[in-house]
């Protein structure tokens, strides 16, 4: 057994901040899709991650109060965690149930949730990891 | 359309007057017709910064829906002087979103398209989506390259919503599934703002988003399903959701 130093023992995470405007979104998809592609998610992993962090920016940037979008992508042993939130006006909520962009978050994730407290609001998502990539899988 | 001498000022406002009075989509698709002229020429001032005319064309007619749905009648402004701002608008804020991202070296352009090739390969013999080191190995360049190749590949989606792809060439265009079709605008139309963007999409668009959406179909099978390359779905994907999100966006009260 070979031990690389580095390797991730429990889970390791990556943070970014980004200005809150609609030229800054490809940054958070190049990151999101960067994290997921070394992490060993299929390519059709990756595309629904970098997707989904894409429309739950969007969202977040029609409601955004603050200066900053915030990104974090946690891996752990079977799910890659993204979060993105902002300070968001309290009007309304970002997202709701009933709406197209909740529907699409859905597909693309394999659990999704929308906290928002405080002035706060963060996207949730999470996608799971293959159970055996080796193993011939078909669908 | 029928109608075959040119249009007057005057058919717009017939036109406007009847589209608020009934809300017919029909209408609104009549005048994005009539107004395509006015996008393709807004467009090609745009055309010397390495984008496709026929995609800047696409974002134009976004502009231009915008500037339907919003314009009033009572104001007593031309349409025409009331549109191109918006169009305009829309074709600057598509660069400026692009931002860097618009010149992709050739370097990156021909391992973008050699990955197409490799993942279709890649898919057929794993029998599932292939990872970014599976591909490294089968195309025998670093995962950075791989990554890289891959976003270039998102980031330079020059093909137009319906045109198929070059890559795709000789892939099948078997889209021809009306049942499936049916469904997938019952299900959308459920958003109902959504109703009249769907409907301007082209029928194998239509299927591709009904069925990563609503059916939960991976890219890969769907790529296999409609006869294209996973690539090309994705970036059809990407493309169908920002047309739709531009085209709902809410009022913004800019008025």
């Amino acid at each position: 057994m070979t031990t690389v130093t580095g390797e991730p023992s429990t889970s390791q995470s990556v943070e970014m901040r980004v200005p809150p405007t609609a030229g800054h979104l490809s940054l958070l998809r190049t990151v999101v899709g960067g994290c997921a592609g070394r992490e060993d998610f299929t390519l059709d992993q990756v595309d629904d991650l970098r997707m989904a962090v894409d429309e739950a920016a969007v969202q977040l940037l029609r409601h955004v109060a603050g200066d900053a979008i915030e990104l974090t992508v946690t891996s752990d042993e079977d799910a890659l965690e993204i979060r993105v939130g902002a300070e968001t006006k309290a009007s309304q909520p970002v997202i709701d149930r009933e709406s197209f962009s909740w529907t699409i978050l859905q597909a693309l994730a394999d659990e999704l949730d929308v906290d928002a407290l405080e002035g706060r609001t963060t996207v949730v998502m999470r996608k799971k990891r293959l159970p055996d990539l080796q193993a011939e899988d078909p669908t | 359309m029928t109608q075959e001498e040119p249009y007057t000022r005057e058919d717009t406002k017939k036109l406007f007057r009847r589209l608020q009075e009934t809300g017919d989509p029909e209408i609104r698709a009549a005048l994005v017709q009539l107004h395509l002229p006015l996008v393709e020429y807004l467009a090609r001032r745009f055309k010397d910064r390495g984008e496709p005319l026929d995609d800047l064309i696409q974002v134009g007619s976004v502009g231009l829906l915008k500037a339907i749905d919003r314009f009033d009648l009572d104001r007593g402004v031309e349409f025409s002087t009331y549109a191109t701002p918006t169009i305009v608008g829309e074709l600057k804020r598509y660069f400026r979103d692009k931002g860097w991202a618009v010149r992709v070296p050739r370097r990156l352009q021909e391992l973008s398209l050699r990955m197409n090739k490799i993942v279709s390969q890649r898919t057929q013999e794993l029998g599932r989506s292939p990872t970014v080191s599976e591909l490294a190995q089968a195309a025998e360049v670093t995962e950075e390259e791989v990554l890289e190749a891959l976003e270039s590949g998102q980031a330079y989606s020059t093909t137009s919503l319906d045109a198929p792809s070059n890559d795709d060439e000789d892939a099948p265009q078997r889209v021809e599934r009306m049942g499936e079709n049916d469904a997938a605008i019952e299900n959308l139309e459920y958003f109902a703002s959504l109703a009249p963007l769907i409907e301007q999409l082209p029928e194998r668009e239509r299927q591709i988003l009904y069925l990563r959406f609503f059916k939960g179909m991976t890219q890969s099978k769907i790529a296999e399903e409609v006869g294209i390359s996973q690539m090309h779905v994705s970036r059809l994907l990407s493309r169908i959701l920002s047309f739709l999100r531009e085209g709902m966006e809410p009022d913004e009260s800019e008025a």
